[in-house]
């Protein structure tokens, strides 16, 4: 009886988490397999699904997709370069920090960590600023420093925490061995930070994809802009094409639906790394 | 191979000194043991000699050479730790062999030394396992395959049995004693247990506090005591310690404890009459004797089989005796024990250093 109160409460928890997950994302793929005619029809599912919505944007067949695989090459590229560019920084002042203990280094992990006290948009103009300063304004560059700004100092904490629980001796018994700060950072540290590396380099990636805002601001012409931007042009004129809008927003949607999927083993240790200060 | 000399070697940390001026000569294929309390700074003096610490003070010479600036990776010696530290992410082969491939040694060079130390070992058919994959003896072993694969001139080794239960742990000393007859490279070993230390060594260095306290042979350490404080450290179970003052009267020596016992003494060269002292008598050295002796109340009788352990009062202080008779001792009777006269020891009650010879 006891057991099945607690399951209950349990489920009674659970129902509406996932309805709140998931009817944003049903509203997505209703619309974004009704045909334009129906698109405001309000069925809870459409009379002639279609996958046609698809088709026009893979073809890039309407006026505000006209770009749309650069967009996607875009995206691809400032995440995957905000994501390498992490890690490298992360794994490289973890390295020095937790293993060859620089003195000051704990200080730098908290005072990076004080860095979020900041929200990033506050930061927008001055940011912006700075980029004019190094004539980067435009181009991919700009989002990409920017974006591996705000994701380094949560990386170097989560990467902190979990370098910290590797055995000290490993980096002696390396020493002894002949190994020298570069060969352990490569032949010993990072091989045992994979599991970390990855979960840190998905949230990286993952952040760096879905930015908006600063992707809107660095970048202004449709060529060098990111996916995200342009989902946001679809509603700059008086007649948004909804149902394409949706269909793009599952398209863009599916890279990281499907890096979570992959990387899951690693992104729930990895993100427990940094849960607790040990 | 290589001798080792250490030399007023003194470690801080900020304005506390842990190590106090230690001089120790290790000639070469020696097998040393440091040992000690924890805390008595034996795993500091390891470290600075594997060069994972810097020395505050003194001269660390390994071979000819003096090695205070000279990083580990230079000093030629390999050094087994307490946990192993076996790298999670190589196989056994790789572990082994990790040393040779930083230095650029041939693949054919490496294959063959990893192979005739896993001989040695026993661990051939392991090669191609991962440390997880392991036992705790198993892993003891890759870890010192680690080491030997290399030839330093001197193994190191950080209580590399303490991890391992207690049968592995005697399996494992005798293993690493045979090994090192069979290689005869210098050794430092260091542990807080004095019977790794007495089954091991060919000599012993018992710290204490960040000073050496005596340096010997096992059999010198357990006969001829230096001090207090190695005296009690060496032997188990541990040597009775009585206070009392000595008393000599012509030809009859005696120490006479405050609760009015006379503890029978041999001839006594150093010490006067007067002077506070501790008499201390390994338990295997108290005789049961007819009348005669010390009379002791039985608390406790604890037969092992080989021995019997009796835990007895002597007028308030704690006796123990070791049988290797059965004489069938009970809790609560009276039994009188003698001391063997030339195996009593006679300790400075103030110094606590050691009187008689």
């Amino acid at each position: 009886m006891n057991r099945i109160w607690k399951e209950g409460r349990l489920v009674l928890v659970a129902i509406p988490l996932l309805l709140w997950t998931l009817i944003p994302i049903y509203h997505l793929l209703v619309m974004a397999i009704t045909p334009k005619s129906e698109t405001f029809a309000g069925e809870l599912w459409p009379k002639q699904p279609t996958i046609e919505n698809f088709g026009i944007v893979i073809h890039q067949g309407h006026y505000y997709l006209e770009h749309f695989w650069i967009q996607f090459a875009n995206s691809a590229f400032v995440a995957v370069m905000v994501c390498l560019l992490t890690l490298a920084i992360a794994s490289a002042a973890t390295f020095a920090i937790s293993r060859l203990r620089v003195r000051g280094g704990v200080f730098v992990s908290n005072l990076a960590l004080a860095t979020y006290l900041v929200p990033p948009a506050f930061l927008a103009i001055p940011m912006y600023k700075v980029m004019a300063n190094y004539e980067l304004l435009n181009t991919q560059w700009a989002l990409i420093l920017t974006m591996v700004t705000f994701a380094s100092p949560y990386a170097i904490w989560v990467l902190k925490q979990y370098a910290d629980k590797l055995p000290y001796e490993l980096d002696e018994a390396a020493r002894i061995d002949g190994a020298g700060p570069m060969q352990i950072f490569r032949l010993v540290y990072l091989p045992l930070m994979v599991p970390c590396l990855v979960a840190v380099g998905t949230y990286a990636l993952l952040l760096a994809w879905n930015e908006y805002l600063y992707a809107f601001l660095m970048l202004s012409s449709e060529t060098e802009t990111t996916l995200a931007v342009a989902l946001g042009q679809f509603l700059s004129g008086d007649e948004a094409p909804w149902n394409l809008l949706m269909a793009t927003g599952m398209v863009y949607a599916l890279p990281p639906a499907v890096i979570y999927y992959v990387f899951r083993r690693y992104m729930v240790s990895g993100l427990t790394a940094g849960a607790v200060k040990s | 191979m290589a001798s080792v000399n250490i030399e007023a070697v003194r470690k801080r940390y900020g304005a506390l000194e842990v190590i106090h001026g230690i001089d120790i000569d290790i000639p070469d294929g020696e097998f040393v043991v440091l040992v000690g309390p924890s805390g008595c700074g034996k795993s500091t003096l390891l470290r600075m000699i594997a060069g994972l610490e810097e020395i505050s003070e003194g001269v660390i010479r390994i071979g000819e050479r003096k090695v205070n600036d000279v990083p580990p990776k230079d000093r030629d010696i390999a050094m087994v730790f307490q946990n192993y530290a076996l790298y999670p992410h190589m196989t056994v082969r790789e572990n082994m062999g990790f040393s040779l491939k930083l230095r650029k040694a041939e693949r054919k060079v490496i294959e063959e030394r990893v192979k005739r130390a896993a001989e040695i070992l026993g661990l051939g058919p392991l090669l191609d396992r991962y440390p997880k994959q392991l036992s705790g003896g198993q892993r003891q072993r890759v870890a010192m395959g680690r080491a030997i694969v290399r030839s330093p001139h001197v193994f190191l080794f950080d209580e590399p049995l303490s991890n391992l239960d207690a049968k592995l742990r005697v399996q494992m000393r005798t293993e690493i004693k045979a090994l090192h007859q069979q290689l005869k490279t210098t050794s430092i070993y260091v542990t807080h247990d004095q019977i790794e230390a007495m089954t091991m060594a060919d000599r012993i260095v018992v710290m204490h506090d960040g000073i050496v306290e005596q340096i010997g042979s096992p059999i010198e350490l357990y006969d001829t005591p230096a001090n207090i404080f190695v005296a009690g450290f060496i032997g188990s179970p541990a040597i009775n310690l009585v206070s009392g003052v000595l008393r000599r009267n012509g030809n009859r020596n005696w120490v006479a404890t405050e609760a009015g016992i006379d503890l029978p003494l041999g001839e006594v060269k150093a010490g006067q009459d007067g002077q506070p002292v501790v008499y201390g008598i390994r338990p295997e050295h108290l005789v049961p004797a007819n009348g005669q002796g010390l009379p002791v109340k039985v608390e406790v009788v604890e037969p092992t089989g080989a021995s019997t352990f009796v835990y007895a009062d002597l007028s308030g202080a704690q006796i123990c005796g070791v049988f290797t008779e059965r004489h069938g001792f009970h809790p609560g009777s009276t039994i009188h024990l003698m001391p063997q006269m030339d195996r009593v020891h006679l300790f400075d009650s103030k110094t606590g250093q050691r009187l008689s010879a």
